[in-house]
């Protein structure tokens, strides 16, 4: 660890926004060819994040300050650990629990600044997005045990590397196919996309947790909602899809992915939250501890 | 100085202590902190002393590193607590009697501890167990003491069945020697362990157990419940260490069925301790009392704790071990801050409180601290435990326990928001506009306790090295740590790394804060309304039923505390129909009777 590792860190992180933001643009016009709009321009993302960022606000008291900070800090230190195909900014932290324990700091900084502004609005919401986070959460970690359990180790760069060099199939994916549809239900979740996106409820911002945000407090969550993006399907690319062995191959995996999921959405209702955690306690867990089994106790597809 | 020695100064400070408070009664809560920061200081300078055995009337000792660092556990939470004693003495009923019922059942864990053989300790056991019963009514119930000391007394009888047991057969009650002989038969060694573990497991509170910590804990007086939950709960950690590390139980059980490589005795007991990390984060969920909701947390913790300490391996093992250090002092400071803000509102439930951030800020930085730690996220030390027992999880591929394990870990961010949400954030109420806070006295071991978590967390091979330390002397692998780096089979981390790491995305976030347009400051009720015009924060703060879509989910689940419930109605009503039957002055009764037995006597044709 020395300064030539921050200054990577640096690097990856400003990388990461303008990559993610990009994406994030097209695939708002993507989402638009789907509903026969014509839909913004692909920089549209980054016009409205500046623009957020250079208008006045308001702020409710230290904690609602301190909370945005410590959400975007998080978020960033977590996506620093994340590595861009066999580019890493640190060597040895890109333990899946490392990563999916910090990405919560920056969730619970975001829930905390959100109730410090006062407003119920933004509690009910962030509860709602709490118990979200309960129930996708646990059938995609049953699923690692099971992952971490064959394959001894649970690094993500370490699962990309063990499935490369098989061609398409060797993707664990396509190993463990129960598993790959229990990891894409559980990134929908965590994308906090359609079917699963009561919690931001990003169409009736006035009863979700965003509500009291504005200028610089909104810009921020802008790029902290970037970069949590980039870190969630990034995990999945690194497990499921064999990560890259050039970030090029990495960075067209992450994009087709995440286009995929946006596309999902895009044909979705809405779950309630009760029923988003009926249903991921039902067939997701289900569908996760039968791969877990099968993993642990027959080994079909590990090998 | 000599570990006899601090027993004895133990139990002498106690008397003193009592003493001290019939003259001055604030003194004498002066004293309670002063004689355990003593032993405190007495104990972590005397860690030479491990490995030596003395006697005291009777009763023998033997100083280990496993009891040395449990006691310096016990001791450390008491000590902190202690700050807190002097401004509840108005309001404890019998304060002389309460300061020397805190020093005795102090004394008498490091007893427990550093016991040799079983009879000592078992007395010790009871010393803690009457002196605690004591204590807790002296806050809000009598009701909990009942339950507290009833569901004690279960796991006391049982575990002195077993010492009986292993009497009879061994002729020893030596701690070391009487449980060799067990190795060899795995009938008579399943019994035992059952029978042993069975105190552990009900003060740990593992279900069924359970029942008792909220009502303790949630009624005991405030500056005590810091002391139930991060303290005395540990004790059952130690029951449970016995009976897996001393009494040979994988070695016993090496025969028996196994699952996943666990033989099923153990494997049964990790499932318990799994049900009770579900149980506890569900009902900590919709508990609406703060002192209830971390005494239930105290329930799913205790389950981690147990699941680790059975595996006694390499890694679960040790992150067992720091997961009660760590547990005990976050989970203290959460009690503490509680106390401190239930010393000003009279009131710990979250739907009466709120907006407490912008009188407190101390408390409320010490409570985020410490529920981080509690729910495991890093940079604090409950991460690295968790982390380590996770990791021991994923290797022996225990997908159910682990799920539990997960469950309760992602849980827990629900219910340690909960008074993050209701309790400190939200709206301030008008008739709390005027409170103080929290007195500097109170502030002292609250910031100790959460600078712990917190250098814990970043440098945690000073605890490491001497978890590492006790399982050498016990027999296995020590966890491997160098520098700071932590090696499993499944991963490395790296706390300063990670810390490191953390600053630096913290550091570059709150740049980009301070470069954008400033913002202006306006007040808590100047928020979006939906066009309604509200001029009562009380009504514009969401507190009741924080997490309604999801208790309305399982609100009809079954609970111990129900059947017993209904148990209890059941031998009612059967008593009070054998009481009508036989013991009633009714004629009627008599006739039934009279009746009865002469249809017998025609039936059976009896000569009379």
């Amino acid at each position: 660890m020395n300064i030539m590792n921050f200054i990577y860190a640096f690097l990856l992180l400003v990388f990461v926004f303008l990559f993610q933001t990009s994406i994030t643009g097209i695939n708002r016009k993507v989402m638009a060819r789907l509903q026969r709009r014509r839909g913004p321009k692909w920089y549209q993302q980054f016009i409205d994040i500046f623009k957020a960022m250079s208008k006045s606000s308001t702020t409710h008291g230290w904690i609602f300050d301190f909370g945005v900070i410590m959400a975007l800090g998080g978020i960033m230190a977590t996506t620093i650990l994340i590595p861009i195909g066999p580019f890493k900014a640190f060597a040895d932290v890109d333990n899946i629990f490392i990563v999916s324990y910090l990405l919560a700091v920056g969730m619970l900084g975001m829930a905390m600044s959100a109730s410090g502004s006062g407003n119920p609005w933004a509690s009910i919401g962030v509860s709602r997005a709490l118990t979200n986070m309960l129930a996708y959460d646990v059938p995609f970690m049953v699923l690692i045990v099971s992952f971490i359990y064959a394959f001894k180790t649970s690094s993500l760069s370490g699962f990309a590397a063990l499935q490369q060099g098989a061609g398409i199939l060797g993707w664990n994916f396509f190993r463990f196919p129960l598993g790959g549809i229990v990891a894409l239900i559980c990134l929908q979740g965590m994308l906090g996309k359609k079917p699963f996106d009561s919690f931001i409820a990003p169409a009736e911002i006035a009863s979700g947790p965003m509500v009291e945000y504005g200028g610089r407090h909104l810009g921020m969550l802008f790029l902290l909602h970037e970069f949590s993006t980039f870190i969630e399907v990034s995990i999945i690319v690194h497990i499921f899809f064999g990560g890259g062995a050039t970030p090029l191959e990495f960075m067209v995996k992450y994009a087709l992915l995440y286009t995929f999921m946006n596309i999902i959405s895009g044909v979705f209702p809405r779950f309630k939250i009760d029923q988003a955690v009926k249903f991921y306690y039902k067939v997701p867990l289900a569908l996760a501890f039968i791969q877990g089994l099968i993993i642990i106790f027959t080994g079909l597809g590990v090998s | 100085m000599d570990f006899n020695a601090l027993i004895l100064f133990m139990v002498f400070s106690a008397v003193l202590s009592y003493l001290v408070s019939k003259s001055n009664i604030k003194l004498g809560a002066y004293s309670t902190i002063l004689f355990s920061l003593i032993s405190l200081i007495i104990l972590f300078l005397g860690r030479n002393n491990i490995g030596n055995e003395f006697s005291l009337l009777y009763m023998n000792f033997r100083v280990t590193a496993i009891g040395w660092y449990f006691s310096l556990i016990m001791i450390l939470i008491y000590s902190m607590t202690a700050f807190f004693n002097p401004y509840w003495m108005e309001k404890i009923l019998y304060p002389s009697s309460y300061n020397f019922l805190y020093l005795f059942s102090l004394a008498a864990t490091v007893g427990l501890f550093f016991a040799a053989d079983l009879i000592t300790l078992f007395i010790f056991w009871e010393v803690v167990v009457w002196s605690s019963t004591f204590i807790v009514p002296l806050g809000k119930s009598r009701k909990a003491a009942v339950v507290y000391f009833t569901i004690s007394s279960i796991g006391s009888m049982a575990t002195l069945f077993a010492i009986m047991f292993v009497y009879s057969k061994s002729g020893t009650f030596d701690i070391n020697e009487a449980f060799k002989f067990l190795a060899s038969e795995p009938l008579t060694a399943t019994f035992v362990f059952f029978t042993f573990i069975t105190a552990g497991l009900t003060k740990i509170g593992i279900f069924p157990f359970h029942i008792w910590l909220p009502l303790a804990h949630g009624n005991a007086p405030h500056t005590f419940s810091p002391v139930l939950s991060g303290g005395l709960v540990k004790m059952g950690a130690f029951i449970a260490y016995l009976s897996v590390g001393i009494l040979p139980a994988y070695k016993a059980f090496s025969t028996s069925m196994t699952i996943m490589g666990i033989p099923f005795q153990i494997y049964l007991l990790m499932v318990l301790g799994a049900i009770s990390i579900v149980v506890g984060t569900l009902m900590a969920i919709k508990q609406d009392d703060v002192k209830k909701l971390i005494a239930y947390s105290s329930v799913a913790n205790g389950g981690y704790i147990l699941i680790g300490i059975l595996m006694m391996d390499q890694v679960t093992f040790a992150g067992s071990l720091m997961h009660i250090f760590n547990h005990a002092i976050a989970s203290a400071a959460a009690f503490l801050t509680i106390a401190a803000i239930a010393h000003r509102t009279k009131t710990t439930k979250i739907s009466e409180l709120g907006g407490m951030i912008h009188k407190m800020p101390v408390s409320y930085v010490v409570y985020l601290i410490s529920i981080i730690s509690l729910a495991g996220i890093p940079p604090m030390g409950g991460f690295v435990s968790k982390w380590l027992i996770v990791q021991g999880l994923a290797s022996k591929g225990l997908i159910f326990i682990a799920f539990a394990a997960f469950f309760g870990s992602i849980g827990s961010f629900l219910y340690v928001f909960r008074p993050l949400a209701g309790l400190f954030l939200g709206q301030l109420a008008p008739k709390y506009e005027n409170i103080k806070p929290s007195t500097l006295v109170m502030k002292i071991p609250m910031v100790i306790l959460a600078s712990m978590s917190v250098f814990f967390g970043i440098f945690p091979k000073y605890l490491l090295e001497t978890i590492g330390e006790i399982q050498t002397s016990i027999g296995i692998d020590p966890i491997m740590i160098n520098g700071d780096t932590i090696t499993t089979i499944n991963g490395v981390l790296n706390t300063n790394k990670v810390a490191a790491i953390f600053g630096f995305g913290f550091v570059i976030s709150l740049m980009i804060f301070l470069v954008l347009p400033k913002s202006r400051k306006v007040g808590l009720m100047d928020t979006y309304t939906s066009a309604e015009f509200i001029y009562t924060p009380e009504l514009y703060h969401y507190a009741n039923s924080f997490y309604a879509p999801f208790e309305r989910l399982y609100k009809n689940h079954p609970s111990v505390e129900k059947f017993l419930g209904k148990f209890a109605v059941k031998t009612e009503e059967l008593g009070i129909l054998v009481n009508s039957l036989f013991f009633s002055h009714k004629p009627s009764v008599t006739v039934l009777w009279v009746m009865a037995i002469a249809t017998l006597i025609f039936l059976g044709g009896v000569d009379i």
